[in-house]
């Protein structure tokens, strides 16, 4: 049985080239600094060496930044030396994520020919202004574009959206979820916009130049997603995940799951019997670490066995399926009913969890107020 | 030493300008620190005084000291430092009674400020020689001669021998020593009369006990003698004598002028009482000193332990306090929303933040801490009389002949520009106009009679604000005064807590119910439900505020390098939950207690 500690099955690879930097975003990368690309695939030629010898796994995520910001060959480059050292078990799950603007032929091509066969693309929004609000740099038709190059080759396609978004309306975000149904995907992610501190947009939130969406209404939003998709065949897996079945994201299943994971990359992170290991955050500073033949890790921790288990619960409650009693009990060597059993009475009781046989797991109020619940947890 | 090569002096300043940085000057020209030793502010040994920049408690330092001058004697320079801030007046005057001198400092850009002039009268009072300081000489741009003529119409001092210098940089820093020696009289005193001495402090030391300070007026103290507190009317023996010079320096005696201290194997600061005499027990003084009145604390507040397992341990923390800082009260108290703490006592709010600073800093116990409040008097129609700390404590208002309040008379000294604006604020805080006088074309001072309730909810900060900074106050309260008072409670989904009554004029309640009620508003975090919040006086409600419901709280993308990220910031709003205390469903965090204070700052 596969458990927290069985050697990682699944690898992540962090991309950490845009074009631009958007508001709202806060993840590692760099914008407008392509001419690293170079240094950039030695460096992680160099941590994947780290591994001492290729490895087996069922998943692999590329992600970013903006993976397909690479240029051809230097995404070739990319593809070629993860097939070199993280071996893909056949049926594996491939992810690559893909911005609509600049996704050419060419790419598509080079991701169908290296095994790519999932690709998530960062829709967001229809909208022109909505785009302009997110600071994207592509438009509608470039969209319908990249899905129809990502037909050519790619099985399963994903699409990123944004909700609560600044001057958003319900109708609005009605007509996004349709637009994006409509399109067919096998599988799309709903992301409430948050304001992250160091960002454009909080500094912006903060000088009252942009407004957050009201709580009622970004709850309306959340809860038209969580209607409307299942009704087209996109069922709920996770709190931010719908798709059909048999299409969810096996490689983010393994986050949940408290199972374990590689990550390369600056920022990027590990999960190796029982550490989780992250990357150092500044793209120079990683770049420079592996340059110079150090670790790139910035920030390390060991959880205790209890620490793991109350993780897993809160993770694992952001899976609609939940958590099942007997199973957690094998992976984590501790009793659920023993670790939280008083909380989750009291979760129950509150209306936010539902216990159904062997499984426990959040209620569709539950899933409004999922960090109120992980609280409790903690 | 001889009592014609002893002199005592005291430092005595507004905040800021620059009391500490000379006294270690001082210390440093006379080597009684070397360079190395020299810090900032070496007097200062409690960090909450550093952070602050303000000396609390009072400290005495025997400086040795030889002028260059060819067969010069060597003088003792006895240093007596004092707090600079209103609520500690108490403690400069007690301070100045062991002098004969003070050095008067004034910052050459700011000139005289309010607690210049509460400081020179306390020495002027006190009949000390004065030494007018100008210092921070060097900044760009200072106002010397504008100064020095505030010193004159002012203070009505004579300016002419004022010294000008820089602590800072070290400049006239000898002249200062010369004017110690040459201006400031010698103290006078027989060595053989009987013993008569000055307790004008004392401190609490975990390994020795109640450390006493003393000014000899006459006789000599040796070691081992038997001596007597005469209005406490123990009797004990000195174990230890010695001077602070400035670590603890043992000596075998002390004479006439000098200034020192006493280990006496007293181990509460209650039993030493500042002003009383010590004296030979065998042949005690005929002519003891007048004495000091206790100091009463005016400002209290309820501080409340998060959990309610450290009730024991917040005592022992706030015995602790007291045992060094006997103007600090505390007496238990139960609140139905806070459960058992206790009502504590301050001179003032810097006390208070002091006190709560220390509790913060050296207790590990998660405090609640209610807003303060003042001392009432209440006449009851029975005809009893009686003094409360606490809203709830004010009886049924039918009961209640007359409702009392502290009354205090509070200097400004400001911009003349802003005068206006200061009336106003006074005037909207239930004022009354006393005088105004220029002193400068551009300089006022302004004397109203206000409510210390007022003073204590908020009259400092703005003050500063109105007057960007250039404003300073000072306040001494004058008596009890009648009032129409009413005690306003806060209901928080239809229940009242206690911890938030406060006691309010009438005509004032419902503008402060209003603003109170809106602060709780963003202090309180949304529920799962809503919440109203309520001002009531009695049965009747006079403001209302609603929290929505929150209606949603979840963190969309967590992934893998996002989930150890995540849980610090869970861990951080659990952080946040334990530091609330639970009122029925509704939960409440620390903060919000305080917000009847802060509630002002809004309009």
């Amino acid at each position: 049985m596969v458990t927290p500690l069985s050697t990682p099955r699944a690898a992540y690879v962090h991309v950490p080239f845009c074009a631009h930097r958007c508001g709202y975003c806060d993840f590692t990368l760099v914008a407008g600094k392509d001419h690293l690309a170079g240094r950039y695939l030695a460096a992680l030629e160099q941590e994947l060496r780290t591994l001492g010898q290729p490895r087996e796994v069922e998943t692999l995520f590329v992600g970013g930044g903006t993976p397909t910001q690479l240029a051809a060959d230097e995404l070739e480059r990319l593809l070629e030396l993860m097939r070199e050292w993280l071996i893909l078990t056949s049926g594996g799950e491939f992810s690559v994520e893909a911005n609509p603007a600049g996704l050419t032929e060419e790419k598509v091509e080079a991701l169908h020919r290296y095994g790519v066969n999932r690709v998530s693309l960062g829709v967001q929004s229809f909208s022109a202004p909505l785009l302009e609000v997110l600071e994207r740099d592509h438009r509608e038709a470039d969209i319908e574009r990249a899905i129809e190059r990502l037909r050519g080759g790619i099985e399963n396609i994903s699409l990123d959206l944004i909700f609560a978004v600044p001057g958003q309306t319900l109708e609005n975000w009605r007509e996004t979820l349709q637009r994006a149904i409509d399109f067919g995907p096998d599988h799309i992610s709903t992301y409430g916009l948050t304001f992250e501190k160091g960002t454009a947009f909080w500094a912006r939130r903060e000088r009252g130049e942009l407004l957050s969406a009201d709580d009622a209404l970004e709850r309306s939003m959340y809860e038209l997603a969580m209607d409307l998709l299942p009704e087209h065949g996109l069922r709920q897996y996770e709190l931010s995940n719908f798709a059909r079945a048999g299409r969810e994201c096996r490689h983010n299943e393994v986050y949940w799951a408290g199972l374990g994971y590689y990550g390369f990359g600056p920022g990027a992170a590990s999960y190796v019997e029982g550490v989780r290991r992250t990357n150092h955050r500044s793209v120079t500073t990683w770049l420079k670490r592996m340059e110079a033949g150090d670790s790139a890790v910035g920030e390390s921790e060991e959880l205790s066995i209890e620490g793991r288990a109350r993780e897993a619960i809160w993770l694992g409650l952001r899976r609609t399926r939940g958590i099942g009693r007997k199973r957690f009990r094998e992976s984590f060597g501790v009793d659920l009913e023993v670790l939280a059993g008083e909380t989750i009475r009291r979760q129950v009781d509150a209306g936010l969890i539902d216990t159904e046989g062997d499984r426990i797991r959040l209620t569709r109020e539950g899933r409004l107020m999922a960090d109120t619940v992980a609280v409790e947890f903690l | 030493m001889k009592p014609e090569h002893i002199r005592n002096f005291s430092i005595v300043a507004h905040i800021d300008h620059g009391k500490s940085t000379l006294a270690d000057q001082l210390l440093l020209k006379t080597g009684a620190i070397t360079e190395r030793q020299f810090r900032e502010q070496i007097l200062d040994d409690l960090d909450v005084e550093r952070e602050r920049g303000i000396t609390v408690k009072a400290r005495a330092v025997a400086i040795h000291y030889t002028p260059p001058e060819p067969g010069s004697p060597t003088y003792e320079l006895n240093l007596i430092d004092t707090p600079g801030h209103v609520d500690f007046h108490y403690e400069v005057s007690r301070s100045l009674a062991a002098c004969e001198g003070a050095l008067l400092i004034i910052d050459a850009f700011q000139g005289v400020q309010a607690q210049t002039v509460a400081n020179a009268y306390a020495a002027i009072e006190s009949n000390l020689e004065i030494i007018p300081v100008v210092n921070k000489i060097d900044l760009p741009v200072t106002r010397v001669d504008e100064v020095l003529e505030e010193v004159e119409t002012i203070l009505g001092l004579d300016a002419s021998g004022a010294l000008k210098v820089s602590a800072k940089k070290g400049t006239g820093v000898e002249d200062v020593l010369d004017a110690i020696i040459q201006r400031i009289p010698a103290p006078n005193g027989d060595p053989k009369a009987p013993l008569k001495a000055l307790v004008f402090d004392s401190k609490y030391d975990p390994y020795r006990g109640v450390i006493t300070y003393l000014r000899i007026a006459e006789g000599t103290i040796r070691k081992g003698e038997k001596i007597k507190f005469l209005k406490a009317g123990t009797t004990h023996e000195a174990i230890e004598l010695g001077q602070f010079r400035p670590g603890m320096v043992e000596c075998d005696q002390l004479g006439p002028g000098q200034v020192g201290y006493i280990v006496t194997g007293i181990k509460e600061l209650g039993n030493v009482h500042v002003g009383d005499t010590v004296t030979h027990a065998a042949a005690p003084t005929s002519s003891p000193f007048a004495g000091y009145k206790d100091p009463k604390p005016m400002v209290f507040c309820g501080m409340f332990p998060i959990d309610a397992t450290d009730f024991e341990k917040l005592r022992e923390e706030l015995e602790k306090m007291s045992l060094n800082d006997a103007s600090f009260s505390f007496a238990p108290e139960t609140s139905d929303a806070l459960g058992f703490g206790f009502r504590c006592g301050f001179l003032g709010m810097l006390h208070m933040e002091i006190i709560q600073q220390r509790l913060e800093d050296e207790a590990d116990v998660g405090l609640i801490q209610t807003a303060p409040n003042v001392t009432y008097e209440i006449a009851k129609r029975d005809g009893e009389v009686f003094l409360i700390d606490n809203p709830l404590d004010v009886p049924d208002v039918g009961r209640i002949e007359e409702f009392r309040e502290p009354i205090a008379r509070v200097t400004f000294i400001l911009p003349a520009s802003n005068i206006g604006v200061i009336m106003q604020l006074c005037e909207d805080r239930r004022g009354v106009y006393k005088t105004t006088e220029y002193l400068g074309p551009e300089r006022a001072q302004l004397i109203y009679e206000l409510p210390l309730a007022e003073i204590i909810y908020d009259l400092h900060d703005k003050l500063k604000s109105a007057t960007r900074g250039y404003g300073t106050m000072d306040y001494e309260v004058i008596g009890f005064r009648a009032a129409d008072l009413v005690k306003m409670d806060i209901l928080v989904k239809g229940a009242r807590v206690d911890a938030l009554s406060t006691i309010v004029h009438r005509d004032m309640a419902e503008r402060r119910g209003r603003q109170l009620v809106k602060k709780l508003k963003q202090e309180i975090p949304k529920h799962q439900f809503e919440v109203a919040l309520q001002a009531a006086i009695g049965a009747r409600v006079i403001a209302r505020e609603t929290i929505s419901a929150y209606r949603k709280n979840v963190t969309a993308k967590c992934y893998g390098g996002d989930i150890t990220r995540k849980r610090k910031l869970l861990q951080k709003q659990k952080e946040g939950k334990k530091r609330m205390k639970q009122f029925g469903q509704v939960e409440i965090p620390q903060k919000a207690f305080l917000s009847v204070l802060e509630a002002g700052n809004e309009d």
